[in-house]
């Protein structure tokens, strides 16, 4: 075992578990056979081995897991495995207030016999202060977290890989490579991410080379995996045992562990993305479903704020051996592929309904009025309205404080305003909306029969306030005054803007949030600040609703590209499936309670404005092999999306599209263009 | 000839909000009628089996939201229809009016391949209403609106209280087996053309 060179490693204790481990610790590696031979007593060769190769699932050096990385070569193809040291018994122990990852955690990020088929490109990093380390992104979009070389060898790595694959350097990116860059026009045309001036190569692997030409990269890459599999080789033990099914589940879970961390930690995620953008999409969230729909713990010790702890938790719900099937069919380039990315999909299960899927951060208690008090100082300003927004967006509000807090969240309130100013605007208010109530009611029957656009709207609005959430008490029964209210203040909106008027869906907006306020003044005012936003959704053209169409077809086609290929294929790219979750910000799609909290998450306009776009991927995401196995048309779909209503988990729904409004990074801004409702023009109050 | 392949039958119902789409769609497939239904956001679609003249259909019935603002949807549900259902309320005259838009606005945007003879069909819904005291739009007058159309079928119904539902969306049937044939001639092994074809005289004018 080599010394540390030129790294002092002594206050690591990894590395230092590493050296007592010593290199051949073959007992202790239970998941690998191949500790010190070159040549492995199944056929594969040992080509390159490297200890202290270590994975930061976090920012903290005790939790640093050291491992040895090692190529494998196996008839023409090559593996590349990183397995961690066993920790000494000796550590965790005197490591001040945090404690060491168990064993189970470390054992998450084992990566077991990756072909390097899979592996998409490999990105160089060089910092002249501190280790080297590489990170890899595989065909499917999945990246493993950084690998530092804690010994250095980074460069031996990647002129031993250069042996045995086909290995190039990003025109772009001196310190990117890429691997078995294959240039198959039909592939070509099923990514529309492809990388740019990527240099052709024949598929290193015989086995899927005949595949390549038909199936998409990702697809053909699965398949001579699941290939291998089918064969006899089995370079570890645990791979061994699912020897017998199509292909080892147990690596992609570990895969998508890996993923997650690699973005928690931020360095990760920023070069992850960066590489997405030339490499291919993230698929993790339904990689993470189906880890949810194998694992049956639920949490063990529940641990309030602090992410990183609750992270460790997430990962303690992970094992290895989930069922796994392909359904891999015959039909279009497109189906295909769909299937065997749709093998990371979600079975319905009561249990993984109500645990998050992703690694999207954990909810919290709705915000209370003591918490509350703390944003406020002695004259009601918000101090820090960013903090604010965060914390409702991670949990919400209590129904008590949501007549007090919503002002702020639509905008009518200024989150600088003094009690004493927002008492005043109050005051200012109230009497401008009887002013403009007025303008209707002062028309005289007389009057409205020479008046047919007034006779149609109000006709159309009592037709639809009798028919919004009776069924709630608040407007349930006979002759209900909230049910006029809701009249009233429609009628009235429809004056304060008489170009826009009254559309179908906004009695739905309206209803939640006369409920929550109590006062029709108030309540007109806070609808008239949500109709900033969502007016353009009920614009005569129907521009708002098509463009918020048009950004979603962007971002499921950046964020679920097998799904967004499916739907291409069947034709139902017009989203059109999803519009009544659009229109009324999924008024129609969850009780009464959670689209408050839902709406008040949205509100916040905490990780983008759009975030109800991401809950449209997330939704979409979690029932693609659904969708695509069923092969439904764009009938089918609408019938199924339509009766999802009231079928959707709300918190976890919340996670993952938090996860991936993260994943989508910067790319949101080319999905989505500006003035996409309910952005604001660019003097809007809630932006920053 | 034998139900070898059921065949889809899509009808879409259209007209002004209020007028009672979604509750005839719902007695007829469910026999139901409730006060509570709400008012229906993009679209949405009921389906039921049918049998005529020994073939089994399905009859797939489409509901859309009734604002003309959303009309420019339509693009996307009115494809590959069979028939439209134009529905009125007959306490209210201006949906009565609006029938001819809709009949256009159908027209253009399913552009059928035969717009001449694109079968509709005109309900003239609500008339339990006030015991038909409230009523504005005569029956003489819809007939002859449904006349200078081409002979629509046309009915007056209750969805509230089921009457003439039935017979209503047999007829609707009727029609859309009418312009069904021409898509018939694409299943490969359909040899039955010719008795096919033979429904298309059996109106259904009541």
């Amino acid at each position: 075992m080599q010394e540390a060179e030129l790294h002092d490693l002594s206050d690591d204790p990894d590395y230092v578990a590493s050296q007592q481990q010593g290199s051949g610790g073959s007992e202790n590696q239970k998941c690998t056979r191949k500790s010190n031979g070159p040549t492995e007593p199944n056929g594969s060769e040992v080509v390159y081995s490297k200890d202290n190769v270590a994975i930061h699932p976090t920012q903290y050096a005790s939790e640093r897991i050291s491992g040895r990385l090692q190529l494998i070569k196996r008839d023409l193809s090559l593996f590349m495995t990183w397995i961690p040291y066993k920790q000494s018994a000796s550590y965790g122990v005197g490591q001040g207030s945090r404690v060491k990852l168990p064993e189970k955690d470390r054992n998450l990020y084992t990566i077991r016999a990756v072909p390097l088929t899979d592996v998409r490109s490999i990105r160089r990093h060089t910092p002249t202060l501190g280790w080297q380390y590489i990170i890899m992104v595989l065909t499917s979009g999945l990246a493993f977290p950084p690998l530092y070389f804690y010994n250095g060898g980074v460069r031996e790595f990647l002129a031993t890989l250069k042996q045995h694959v086909f290995l190039v350097r990003s025109a772009d990116d001196a310190n990117v490579f890429l691997v078995n860059d294959l240039q198959d026009p039909l592939q070509r045309s099923l990514s529309s991410l492809e990388l740019p001036r990527a240099v052709p190569v024949a598929n290193v692997a015989s086995s899927s080379s005949s595949l390549a030409s038909v199936h998409s990269d990702d697809n053909s890459n699965q398949r001579s995996n699941a290939d291998y599999h089918d064969s006899s080789f089995s370079p570890t033990e645990s791979v061994g045992r699912h020897r017998q099914k199509v292909r080892d589940p147990a690596r992609d879970l570990s895969i998508q562990v890996l993923e997650k961390f690699s973005l928690v930690t931020k360095f990760a995620r920023e070069t992850t993305s960066h590489l997405l953008r030339e490499s291919q999409i993230f698929d993790n969230i339904g990689g993470y479903e189906k880890q949810q729909q194998v694992h049956s713990s639920p949490v063990k010790n529940q641990v309030g704020g602090d992410p990183v702890s609750q992270e460790l938790q997430d990962k303690n719900q992970i094992i290895s051996d989930p069922l796994e099937k392909i359904a891999c069919r015959n039909g279009k380039l497109c189906e295909a592929a769909a299937t065997l990315v749709g093998t990371f999909e979600l079975i319905d299960s009561k249990e993984a309904e109500q645990q998050s899927l992703v690694w999207g951060k954990p909810r919290l208690p709705p915000l209370g009025h003591e918490e509350w008090a703390t944003f406020l100082d002695e004259e009601g300003r918000i101090v820090d309205s960013k903090a604010l927004r965060k914390r409702i967006f991670y949990g919400g509000v209590e129904h008590g404080l949501r007549k007090e807090v919503w002002k702020f969240l639509l905008g009518y309130n200024e989150f600088h305003s003094t009690y004493a100013e927002r008492e005043f605007l109050e005051t200012m208010k109230r009497s401008e909306y009887e002013t403009i109530k007025h303008q209707w009611q002062s028309i005289s029957p007389a009057q409205a029969r020479r008046f047919a656009k007034f006779k149609e709207r109000k006709s159309l609005i009592e037709k639809d306030v009798v028919r919004t959430d009776r069924s709630i008490p608040f407007y349930d029964g006979d002759e209900n005054p909230n049910v006029g209210l809701l009249r009233d203040i429609l009628l009235t909106f429809s004056f304060y803007n008489f170009d826009l008027g009254y559309c179908q869906g906004m009695s739905d907006l309206l209803s939640p949030i006369l409920f929550v306020m109590e006062d029709e003044s108030e309540a007109f005012w806070c609808f008239v600040s949500l109709m900033e936003r969502l007016g353009p959704n009920f614009n005569r053209d129907q521009n708002g609703m098509h463009s918020q169409l048009l950004a979603l077809s962007k971002l499921v086609e950046f964020l679920d590209s097998p799904l967004h290929c499916y739907l291409r294929q069947a034709d139902c790219l017009n989203f059109f499936f999803c519009f009544r979750w659009i229109l009324i910000q999924f008024k129609r799609e969850f009780v009464y309670e959670k689209t408050m909290r839902l709406w008040e998450v949205l509100w916040t306009h905490y990780l983008s404005e759009h975030f109800h776009l991401y809950m449209c991927v997330a939704i979409l995401k979690k029932h693609r092999k659904k969708i695509i196995e069923e092969r439904m048309d764009f009938d089918t779909l609408l019938k199924f999306i339509n009766e999802l209503s009231c079928h959707i988990t709300l918190e976890a729904t919340l996670k993952d599209a938090e996860a991936l409004c993260i994943i989508a990074g910067e790319n949101k801004a080319a999905c989505i263009p500006p003035g996409t409702p309910p952005s604001l023009p660019v003097e809007g109050g809630l932006l920053e | 000839m034998s139900a070898r392949r059921r065949m889809l039958l899509k009808v879409i119902i259209l007209g002004d909000s209020g007028v009672g789409k979604t509750s005839l769609m719902n007695q007829y497939v469910n026999r139901k009628f409730s006060n509570q239904y709400k008012a229906t956001i993009g679209a949405d679609f009921l389906t039921k089996e049918i049998q005529f003249e020994d073939r089994l259909f399905t009859l797939q019935i489409w509901d859309t939201a009734g604002q003309e603002r959303f009309q420019s949807l339509g693009v996307a549900f009115y494809r590959g229809a069979d028939c439209c259902v134009l529905v009125y309320d007959v306490n209210v005259m201006k949906s009565f009016d609006n029938l001819n838009n809709w009949r256009e606005e159908f027209l253009i945007q399913a552009s059928p391949s035969d717009p001449e003879n694109f079968p509709f069909v005109v309900l003239g819904n609500k008339v339990d209403v006030d015991g038909g005291n409230s009523r504005v739009v005569s029956e003489k007058k819809a007939r002859a609106w449904c006349a200078s159309k081409g002979n629509i079928p046309y009915f007056e119904t209750s969805a509230k209280e089921g009457f003439n539902v039935e017979a209503a969306f047999e007829c609707i049937a009727k029609n859309a087996l009418k312009n069904e044939p021409d898509e018939e001639i694409y299943l490969p092994d359909t040899i039955d053309v010719a008795g096919g074809r033979q429904q298309r005289s059996s109106g259904c004018e009541c």
